[in-house]
């Protein structure tokens, strides 16, 4: 039997992985990319409680968070092709519409 | 063994989700981020979830990454060409990521330490069915308002990106 630490300190190292994406990176692609490895850093989290108590709630919220996950996915990229087509950029630091 | 075999995925996940941060070029980055998902498809199958473990490879490996691939080659995104990968006001991110990390260090320890006190809410017992047929029974009976809320969000997520890029090309109209 692996201990739950375990489980937590991965949740906690994937998520700041992800963390890192989501600060530096300047892709916006990437950007989701990392909003995604957050996400499944979550699901651990979720999966391994239900599998410590023997519950079955943390199965469906990680059932929820694939589903939420593919929606925000779809969203995030239905925006990046907007901006690609309206600006032709995808980096976010070079994305300054509103100062003109 | 378990902790060998944990040990292997925590290793599969966590390198190339490193990777896949670091990387210059967004296509492989998609791709290891794949690796990282197969990884955690199978953590969910040693969690003693064998239908997770399958909807994760089918939605996320079939469907979000080739989603994302498919953006990536739409938009032909060449690799950065400046050295720089990363955005400029890099101090503050520092600061806020060190922030973040101390805060779910504690909050995360207060989960272990609160660990031993969990207590089941729907209880399962894998002597009466399988782990599936104990999601099912829940997920169609006490999480069935959810569920229906989950599908209506997909249908507002399709109508919003069908709506989304058949407006900009009515206004513009030569873009693309």
């Amino acid at each position: 039997m692996i201990p739950f630490e375990y489980y937590v300190l991965l949740t906690l190292l994937l998520f700041c992985i992800g963390l890192i994406g989501v600060l530096f990176r300047r892709n916006l692609i990437i950007l989701l990319v990392s909003f995604e490895i957050m996400m499944n850093a979550l699901m651990i989290l979720f999966a391994s409680i239900s599998h410590y108590t023997k519950d079955v709630q943390g199965y469906i919220i990680v059932f929820f968070l694939i589903a939420l996950a593919a929606a925000e996915a779809g969203v995030g990229l239905t925006l990046v092709v907007l901006l690609y087509r309206k600006l032709r950029k995808v980096y976010a630091d070079e994305i300054n519409y509103f100062r003109g | 063994m378990d902790l060998l075999v944990f040990l292997y995925l925590a290793l599969g996940m966590c390198i190339p989700g490193l990777l896949a941060v670091l990387s210059k070029n967004p296509v492989h980055a998609v791709l290891w981020v794949l690796v990282l998902i197969i990884h955690q498809a199978f953590l969910l199958y040693t969690l003693g979830s064998e239908f997770l473990a399958a909807v994760q490879i089918i939605v996320y490996a079939g469907a979000v990454l080739v989603l994302f691939l498919f953006v990536v080659y739409m938009i032909n995104l060449r690799m950065e060409e400046r050295w720089r990968v990363f955005v400029k006001r890099s101090s503050l991110g520092l600061l806020i990521l060190l922030f973040f990390a101390f805060f779910f260090f504690k909050s995360l320890a207060f989960l272990t330490a609160l660990s031993p006190h969990f207590k089941a809410n729907l209880h399962y017992d894998l002597s009466q069915g399988t782990n599936l047929w104990w999601i099912a029974r829940y997920l169609f009976t006490h999480y069935l308002f959810q569920f229906e809320l989950i599908g209506v969000l997909l249908l507002v997520v399709v109508l919003g990106a069908v709506f989304l890029l058949r407006k900009l090309k009515e206004v513009e109209g030569d873009s693309l």
